[in-house]
């Protein structure tokens, strides 16, 4: 028997209507939790006439969807946020375990810069350096491409993942690396084929929360794209402004921005909470 | 010239450094540079004006009377608010009960929805003519509200919708700490018959303090940094009552087209942010070394 019983919820009263209050207690976070998207959902499968009243109605239809998919700017802003978060998510990972793994096996000088410098630009608010940005894209003739979307959000990720991989690796036990170079490793043998594989789960949990922030992300997209290479946020954004009375459209876009994202993190959600208790 | 270790180092972070440099400082200081001219999208000339920008925004009651306090108070309700919402949820799964790993999910979509997404669903939740929120109301006998034009129901939705956005972040660290917390201090509590609250007050708070307050620190500069909800759901308004810093910059960079003012302000934004930064960054030492 366990030592440590847990203690009760609301203890003084009959258990029967303890358990009753606690699922009711759950119940109503889970709502509140799950009800905006819920309700996003719903008004998605409205059609346009029973879209402003979409508590009453009882018809429902995929025509919303079919609509926004004819939209070509709507499509190519789905593929561009697919590609764009994925290349990200890539070249993140390939930059910032490394600049992680250093933070995590060496102290001294070098070490210590190397976090503060981190450190600071996590702080500059993004506005402070993507405001600029256009200027410098636009003088390098990086402005509206691919190229020029993908490097900046590569850089923003750098300072808060290779914080959160310095964690991970420092739950690591280094001692299997020092063995590996006495039989002879090098160094960048003992981090490739030792301590990468073991920081495996860490690093899926980061490509999750990766592709997810990139997917998600406005700000940049905003500034850094116009025409050429439209974002699914951006898009959305504009929607409001531009096309706010229909919400029926409005919400099948934003359901099927929902969708890969909701994917995306069902099947990392256990490497995400394994990665991050290590 | 370096020894073997020391190029070693080098190489893992030269990629890293590379990129940052290029697109983290090198656009730093071509901001620094516009801000002390007059480098206007319509004006080619960039004539050095000194700090007449910055004067300008310090100097701007939009920006001293609306926008500081606007976003202060934002960043330290958006921060408690998930916190203690956060902390709660963490301790909720922290128990075992049947369906915890259903609830856990759920409890885990917003951190999935894009802050855009997220923006859209709650202004259309909140819209005063169709909205679901004003439906109810009416069906209660209640009067809805314009809530979105009108300054301190805007700014608490924008602030419930933040709140409802990284909540789940916060549940999530928690709760991966509570598990790894030591149990004999919780069996030594039990054996002594401690009430539930003096385990919480005196257990499970102090030896998760490391935890909430990197939590903390990183929610808070992410904060006072919010652009996405506030431009979605409000743009700023009603009026400019809603505007928080990285908005104002925005705004006067690229729809009032004066690239210098709007870079003055984000320079003096983000030298705000850094002092808080610091100290906050000299507090989690301290903690974690007590």
């Amino acid at each position: 028997m366990p030592i440590v019983t847990r203690p009760d919820f609301l203890p003084g009263l009959p258990k029967w209507s303890r358990k009753t209050l606690f699922a009711l207690a759950l119940f109503g976070i889970c709502f509140a939790f799950a009800f905006p998207v819920l309700w996003l959902i719903l008004t998605s499968l409205r059609p346009e006439s029973g879209v402003y009243y979409v508590h009453r109605g009882t018809e429902f239809t995929l025509a919303s969807f079919a609509e926004v998919l004819t939209d070509d700017r709507i499509v190519s802003a789905f593929l561009n946020s697919a590609l764009i978060s994925t290349l990200a998510t890539i070249f993140s990972l390939l930059v910032t375990v490394s600049s992680g793994y250093m933070l995590s096996r060496f102290t001294g000088p070098a070490s210590r810069i190397w976090f503060g410098t981190i450190y600071v630009f996590r702080c500059i608010p993004y506005i402070s350096w993507v405001l600029p940005l256009y200027f410098v894209t636009q003088s390098w003739g990086l402005y509206d491409t691919y190229t020029g979307l993908l490097l900046p959000h590569v850089a923003v990720h750098i300072c808060f993942f290779s914080w959160l991989m310095k964690g991970f690796f420092d739950g690591i036990d280094p001692s299997m690396e020092y063995a590996a170079m006495i039989d002879g490793c090098t160094r960048w043998g003992a981090f490739i084929r030792v301590a990468i594989p073991s920081a495996l789960p860490a690093i899926s949990a980061l490509a999750v929360l990766c592709w997810l922030f990139t997917w998600n992300e406005f700000l940049f997209a905003l500034i850094l794209t116009g025409n050429r290479v439209p974002m699914i946020t951006v898009v959305m954004a504009q929607f409001v402004t531009e096309m706010g009375l229909r919400w029926n459209l409005m919400a099948a876009t934003a359901v099927m921005a929902l969708v890969p994202a909701f994917l995306v993190a069902l099947f990392g959600q256990k490497y995400v909470i394994r990665g991050l208790r290590i | 010239m370096f020894g073997e270790q020391q190029r070693f180092m080098l190489f893992l972070i030269a990629p890293a450094a590379l990129l940052m440099l290029l697109f983290q400082v090198l656009p730093i200081v071509i901001g620094a540079n516009a801000s002390f001219r007059d480098w206007a999208l319509y004006n080619p000339k960039k004539i050095w004006v000194g700090f007449s920008h910055y004067y300008a925004v310090l100097s701007d009651p939009a920006f001293l009377y609306t926008v500081l306090p606007n976003t202060f108070l934002f960043m330290i309700l958006s921060v408690a608010g998930a916190l203690v919402a956060g902390l709660a949820l963490a301790l909720l799964l922290n128990r075992p009960f049947r369906g915890q790993k259903l609830v856990q999910t759920i409890l885990l979509v917003p951190l999935m929805v894009a802050p855009v997404v997220a923006a859209i669903m709650i202004r259309w939740m909140f819209n005063d003519q169709f909205g679901i929120v004003n439906t109810v109301l009416e069906a209660i006998g209640l009067e809805g509200q314009p809530w979105l034009v009108q300054r301190w129901s805007a700014f608490g939705i924008i602030l419930l919708t933040d709140i409802w956005l990284w909540t789940p972040w916060f549940t999530l660290l928690l709760l991966a700490g509570l598990q790894s917390l030591p149990k004999e201090p919780f069996e030594a509590a039990a054996i002594d018959g401690t009430t539930t609250w003096r385990v919480f007050r005196f257990l499970t708070l102090p030896m998760l303090r490391p935890v909430i307050v990197v939590c903390v620190v990183i929610r808070a500069i992410d904060a006072f940094r919010t652009f996405d909800i506030v431009w979605t759901l409000t743009g700023g308004g009603p009026g400019r009552s809603t505007e928080l810093f990285s908005l104002y910059a925005y705004v006067h960079a690229f729809l009032n087209l004066d690239l210098g003012r709007g870079s003055a302000a984000a320079i003096i934004g983000g030298l705000i942010i850094l002092v808080i930064g610091v100290v906050l960054y000299r507090l989690v030492d301290r903690i974690a070394k007590a």
